[in-house]
């Protein structure tokens, strides 16, 4: 279960990081395998957030190895982590404001601007799993349902074409249909082997959509174990944590 | 009155060009360059001492333009990232951008003397009538640039990845990262034409008003209350902003006096800040939004 092999999309070791100088994970040793969903769950303030940001290099303090695709990026700046490695949908959804639908995607696939094709590609794929948001391809992003906008930001991530997956909180306020249809569309990136990484409190999603789970509390991993694994006893245990 | 509104327009341009100077780096940086203005000077103080030395004309007017964009450039360098990185929420570039403007002011000040520098009149001397006006080839030259900078801008926000990007990394900078933007290079790209618009401004009206080393203060001012008329959200608001500004400090000039222009771009300013505080050309939203919620109202009232 350490062994870091080849194959691995994430691999984290000892990482341990915060705001100005103020760690607020420590210590963080984490993998997620290739073509393998993966969530990491906790209360709030545990910390959850803060990984996904050291990850995706937005955390300017943070020490340790985070090695995406076989890269060690602990030391890259966000944009040449986007090159390929990672991509991220952000607590929020935080769509561009003042953008179109297709603006806010092809955006999120800039990094393929020379590749026209695969962008085209690309953008079809995002299409095809929404074709909500399609048919409103050219209205203002912000200005959609809570639970379209955020099918905007997971195919603004798609679009990256990643190696690593990251969402942070997609379920965050969204009605319990559009919940439903969440939960589907990460089921379907599930079976396409992408590597996901999912912060969720929903623990019934994160049982849902992924192979293994970590558990996070005040800021170290408490526990970890496999989706399928996780009886009634192993619930109760979740549902504690996240109190 | 044509004459008016034409020199009105012409003044206008080289304010506005300032303004989106000013407006570009805010857009894209949310930080006001104060050393603008000293931008425009040098690039007319170059020119001047250049041209003395004996060099062409053309060679000093790329020097001149290719220091006001490396100073730009270098003033990010030396008075914003170094603040910004220390508390990326500080206000310190307030004061270290305007240490900026006095040192460059200062340093020409001290080599060329508080005189005033002939500037090659070059197109100026070339005058044109357009029926009762006259304008000089120079200024016709000028007024092209002014539009050129607003529809150049226009179409590179709107119709480019690149400019779509830029937009982005104006409305949220740290996701404009995560998708592949490097905001450092584009705050660097955003002074450089900063510096640029600022000298090419220098360069169109520096055979009307010479060369001084104080240049920077007054165009500095006028630019800035250009982009306060125009709005500060929108570079080519800016522009619109300093044609207003433009038209109405010549009108003022002829109908009320020949000083008025000294005072009446505070009064006007003053009066678009009263009235429509995200200036003139963000009063269209204003209104639209009054519009809504009242029509809102009525609907909520009516069902």
């Amino acid at each position: 279960m350490s062994a870091t092999t080849q194959t691995d999309a994430l691999v984290v070791e000892g990482l341990s990081g915060g705001y100005d100088r103020f760690d607020v994970v420590h210590d963080i040793a984490f993998r997620v395998g290739c073509g393998e969903a993966v969530a990491l769950l906790g209360p709030n303030g545990a910390g959850k957030t803060t990984v996904l940001r050291a990850i995706m290099g937005l955390l300017r303090h943070r020490r340790g190895r985070i090695e995406i695709d076989g890269t060690d990026v602990v030391a890259a700046p966000p944009h040449r982590i986007a090159r390929g490695l990672a991509a991220m949908v952000p607590e929020g959804r935080r769509l561009f404001v003042g953008q179109s639908v297709e603006d806010n995607l092809r955006l999120g696939g800039i990094r393929l601007r020379g590749d026209r094709a695969r962008t085209e590609e690309l953008l079809a794929g995002v299409f095809e799993l929404f074709p909500v948001i399609e048919r409103y391809r050219d209205r203002e992003a912000t200005a959609l349902s809570g639970g379209e906008q955020q099918m905007v930001a997971i195919g603004r991530m798609m679009m990256a074409d990643p190696a690593l997956m990251l969402l942070d909180e997609p379920s965050l306020g969204l009605a319990p249909l559009a919940i439903a249809d969440l939960s589907a569309a990460l089921r379907r990136l599930r079976e396409q082997d992408r590597s996901i990484l999912l912060v969720e409190q929903r623990v019934d999603i994160a049982l849902e959509v992924c192979d293994r789970i970590y558990v996070l509390s005040g800021g170290r991993i408490v526990d970890e174990g496999r989706a399928s694994d996780m009886g009634a006893e192993g619930r109760a245990l979740i549902d504690a944590y996240l109190g | 009155m044509l004459q008016v509104l034409l020199s009105g327009l012409t003044v206008g341009t080289i304010y506005g060009l300032v303004a989106m100077a000013f407006a570009i780096v805010f857009y894209v940086t949310k930080v006001i360059n104060f050393a603008t203005g000293q931008l425009l000077m040098v690039s007319i103080l170059l020119v001047s001492g250049l041209v003395k030395l004996g060099l062409p004309d053309w060679l000093g007017i790329v020097t001149g333009l290719v220091a006001a964009t490396v100073l730009g450039v270098a003033t990010y360098f030396i008075a914003v990232r170094p603040v910004l990185r220390f508390d990326r929420f500080s206000f310190a570039w307030l004061v270290s951008t305007l240490g900026v403007a006095i040192v460059i002011q200062a340093t020409f000040a001290l080599i060329y003397g508080p005189a005033s520098q002939p500037f090659p009149r070059g197109l100026h001397a070339i005058p044109v009538r357009l029926g009762p006006a006259t304008l000089t080839v120079q200024e016709i030259v000028t007024l092209a640039v002014g539009l050129l900078a607003i529809v150049g801008w226009h179409l590179v926000r709107r119709y480019t990845l690149l400019g779509k990007l830029g937009k982005a990394i104006s409305t949220d900078p740290e996701i404009a990262s995560t998708v592949g933007a490097n905001v450092t290079a584009f705050a660097v790209g955003a002074f450089a034409i900063g510096g640029f618009l600022a000298g090419l401004a220098g360069i169109l009206v520096g055979p009307i008003t010479y060369g001084n080393p104080y240049l920077g203060d007054t165009y500095g001012i006028f630019g800035f209350i250009a982009l306060m008329i125009g709005g500060i959200q929108r570079p080519a608001a800016a522009m619109g902003g300093g044609l207003v500004l433009g038209v109405l400090s010549i009108a003022a000039n002829t109908y009320i006096g020949a000083q008025a222009s000294d005072w009446f771009p505070f009064v006007l300013v003053l009066l678009v800040l009263l009235l429509t505080p995200n200036g003139v050309f963000a009063s269209g939203d204003q209104l639209r939004r009054l519009f809504r919620t009242r029509r809102a109202y009525q609907q909520g009232v009516n069902a």
